[in-house]
């Protein structure tokens, strides 16, 4: 049986007219088992393969091989399917035309899935809200799969408009996770990051090797296959004339959730976190209140993790209004660093986004900024992805120029890593 | 054995646990169930004593004082407490599930209303971290017939003095809990044994506080001692008053002048001795500064002691710094308890309560602790409050 923790980094202290209180609560789950197997329901898993014309022979036979890897980690009893996409989606197994469209595996669904990868071939455009619409009836036609999670590869710009593609998404949303994967540099890493971000999945760009992007998809439905939790929210109470700010998860990405708030009751938001393997995320919640006197205390937010309606875990966020300069000067180390985060998310955004368009000016210094705050808070991976498309003068002062000429699978892999955190050690 | 030395009961202000209800181990400074901290580790005690000072059915004397809380042997669920702020039900943090407030626990907010014309209100007040000032009541059933109010002030300075000061206050009460014997019948031996009881009483407080400091303390618990003993003398109700530090008692006649009946052994009063004009002395950021208290470095423990014969009807007062801060003459002090139950009715809870919620309003820089008595008839509720009520209407019927 899963357990959930939940601790708060904050300083509860504000001063005289203080009334924005932050606070970092990071929430832990250990025993979370293995998906599908805790008899709280049966878990589904999607493979979705670009089958379009660009992606040739090269990359279609990696992407099968990928493809196989991550059938080979699907847990036996795991309800799957494997859905070829280009301009439109295909079940490529089971081979059914109705009924249900997923079954369980077991060596012989194996065996016959990996045929039927194997049997894949390229051709034709790329229309991914499609892929989603079909991985959704999938799921929907095996209902007492109730945790349903998809690995999508892709290697194209999406030949839909951006209108249809987003309510392909909307139709997903709370209905799947999707882990994302990107090959080569044709597609587009703010369409394939909505996806993921708007389906609780990662964003990432694939790279272009047989070995390695095997390793990449195994570890990816390895992690799938650890969430044994299906399905948990974020509970955000707060008090009566309360304002939250924003609530973000700010670890092992960045995600800003405070426009996903369904209400659960006047006081009280939950927020969606998706499924869960033993892991510990972080949570940035910002709340702003009326300011009380001084020497007074209440509580400014109940932070809980919430599965079917039961609290599993509470972290109280706290404010004390001081007049001891001491005590309300100090921001809370974690909140410092995950502010830091955050902004340098942003930084690299706006900083490729600028330079995209032409706006050297801007992407130097937004590039730059980023290059001090990855420094400052030692996001080391966000430095070395920086160092392949600017050059740094002073990393303290945040001075780069921008290189002449850049890779752009090395633009690509910076954007993709943008949202990715690092953590800081925690005392106490 | 003559009427004065009936054994009584008196009313520990504790229940399981305040919180929860679930069952204290005896030594506990926290619920095991909920986490509410415990003032006084010697609640259970008290309770237990208390149950065993039952009197049995049959065993002929009753109680001049019933408790008024449930010492609850049974397991039923405490109702849950109300938010003091805005009225929300207080969640199983102890913050109000509507707007946030922290709930104050036992120790830092409670009242002990031991009859329906006796009640006191001990407040952690706004500033403080805590609440070390303690109160500790007993009062017989019948209105004005005896009842002691005990009222202490933990120094801050000290350690452990919310502990020390609620132990003193409860064991003082329980020295004062049986009439005084009437002694010979002569008013000097009368007095001789009043002054006894009060002495002994203030030595219980000051074992007891020292029994609750760490001996290698170098900050040991100390607190200031006021208590008022109501008692019905042949000539009318009389009381007397202990005092040592700077604790007050007052007679508040509802017709007359106020008086107060403690003087403060603090910085000012010896200032004023000296020569100092009053507001001089209270002026002095030294004023406060206490020269006699109870606690292992006390010096002397004896309490100074005065009699007051009252005559009319009015509320007697006991209290901390906390309040007459705010009103340091007494005229102040009546003026304030006069808008008080003109506003709050004559409740005595309700005015306790009224009073200790002025001070917060006035900046509660201090723990704050009210105590009162009303002696004689009952205040009539809602003649004034009723005339202003009318003068709202008609002014809102004109609009």
């Amino acid at each position: 049986m899963a357990q959930f923790s939940a601790t708060v980094y904050q300083n509860e202290f504000l001063p005289a007219g203080g009334t924005d209180v932050n606070a970092i609560v990071t929430v832990t789950c250990v025993g979370a088992g293995v998906a599908g197997q805790t008899g709280a329901g049966d878990a589904g898993e999607i493979i979705i393969i670009d089958t379009s014309g660009s992606m040739g022979d090269v990359r279609m036979e990696q992407a099968k091989q990928a493809a196989q890897a991550a059938l080979a980690e699907i847990v036996d009893g795991t309800y799957f399917a494997v859905v070829s996409g280009n301009g439109a989606a295909f079940l490529a197994y089971p081979h059914v035309r109705s009924g249900p469209g997923m079954v369980r595996m077991n060596p012989q669904t194996r065996q016959e899935a990996a045929r039927a990868i194997a049997m894949l071939t390229s051709g034709g455009g790329t229309a991914i809200g499609t892929w989603l619409d079909l991985a959704g009836k999938l799921f929907y036609s095996v209902p007492q799969v109730i945790q349903r999670h998809a690995i999508l590869l892709t290697d194209g710009e999406n030949n839909e408009s951006p209108a249809v593609l987003d309510a392909a998404i909307r139709r997903a949303t709370g209905v799947f996770q999707v882990d994302a994967r990107g090959v080569g540099t044709d597609w587009r890493v703010d369409e394939v990051r909505r996806i993921a971000t708007n389906l609780l999945g990662t964003v990432d760009i694939a790279p272009e090797n047989a070995a390695r992007m095997s390793e990449e998809f195994r570890s990816i439905m390895r992690s799938a296959m650890a969430r044994g939790v299906a399905e948990a929210e974020l509970r955000v109470w707060t008090p009566v004339g309360a304002q939250i700010l924003f609530v973000r998860q700010v670890s092992p990405t960045v995600e800003d959730l405070t426009s996903r708030r369904r209400p659960v009751n006047e006081l009280t938001g939950a927020y969606p976190t998706g499924a869960w393997a033993d892991e510990s995320r972080d949570y940035h919640v910002a709340v702003r209140l009326a300011a009380k006197a001084v020497g007074q205390e209440q509580l400014a937010a109940r932070v809980q993790l919430v599965i079917h309606d039961q609290v599993q875990t509470q972290a109280l966020v706290k404010a004390k209004w001081s007049d001891d300069h001491n005590l309300t000067a100090a921001i809370d180390e974690q909140v410092a660093h995950y502010t830091g985060q955050t902004e340098l998310a942003a930084a690299i955004q706006e900083g490729l986004k600028a330079k995209a368009l032409g706006d050297d000016a801007t992407a130097t210094a937004k590039l730059g900024r980023a290059v001090q705050l990855a420094q400052q808070t030692g996001n080391e991976e966000a430095t070395a992805k920086l160092r392949k498309v600017v050059e740094v003068e002073d990393a303290d002062a945040g001075t780069v120029r921008l290189k002449k000429a850049v890779d752009k699978a090395d633009e690509m892999a910076l954007d993709t890593a943008s949202t990715k955190t690092t953590r800081i050690r925690k005392d106490g | 054995m003559s009427e004065d030395t009936t054994p009584v009961t008196y009313t520990p202000a504790s229940s399981p646990c305040p919180t929860c209800g679930e069952p204290i181990a005896p030594d506990a400074n926290f619920c095991e169930s909920c986490g509410t901290q415990l003032g006084d580790v010697t609640e259970a005690d008290a309770q237990a004593d208390a149950r065993a000072a039952q009197p049995s059915p049959d065993s002929g004397v009753l109680p001049i004082s019933l408790p008024t809380f449930m010492l609850a042997d049974n397991a039923s669920a405490p109702p849950r407490r109300t938010c003091t702020e805005c009225g929300g039900t207080i969640g199983p943090d102890l913050y109000c599930e509507q707007c946030g407030t922290k709930a104050p626990s036992e120790r830092d907010h409670f009242r002990e209303v031991p009859a329906s014309w006796v009640a006191g209100v001990c407040d952690r007040g706004v500033r403080r971290r805590r609440n070390e000032d303690a109160l500790a009541l007993v009062a017989s059933e019948t209105p004005g017939e005896r009842c002691v109010l005990i009222v202490m002030d933990g120094v801050s300075s000290s350690t452990d003095s919310d502990v020390a000061s609620l132990a003193g206050a409860r064991a003082a009460r329980d020295r004062l809990a049986t009439s005084i014997p009437r002694g010979l019948g002569t008013p000097e031996s009368r007095e001789s044994a009043v002054h006894q009881a009060i002495t002994d009483a203030a030595e219980a407080a000051q074992a007891a506080i020292v029994a609750h400091t760490e001996s290698a303390s170098a900050n040991p618990a100390s607190a200031t001692f006021t208590c008022v003993v109501l008692e019905s003398e042949p000539e009318g109700p009389v009381a007397w008053v202990g005092n040592l530090g700077d604790s007050r008692a007052y007679w508040f006649p509802d017709v007359g002048e106020p008086l107060q009946l403690t003087r403060d052994d603090s910085a000012a009063e010896a200032l004023i001795d000296a020569g100092a004009p009053r507001e001089v002395a209270y002026g002095d950021h030294q004023s406060h500064a206490i020269t006699a208290w109870l606690g292992r470095d006390s010096e002397d423990t004896q309490p100074r002691i005065r009699r007051h014969q009252i005559t009319e009807d009015g509320w007697l007062l006991a209290c901390s710094d906390g309040l007459w801060n705010y009103a340091v003459e007494v005229g102040d002090l009546a003026a304030a308890l006069r808008a008080t139950v003109a506003e709050a009715g004559g409740d005595p809870e309700a005015v306790a309560l009224g009073l200790v919620t002025w001070a917060c309003e006035q900046g509660g820089h201090d723990n704050v602790t009210v105590a009162v008595a009303r002696v004689g008839a009952p205040v009539v509720v809602g003649e004034t409050g009723a005339d202003e009520e009318n003068v709202t209407d008609e002014r809102a019927s004109e609009e």
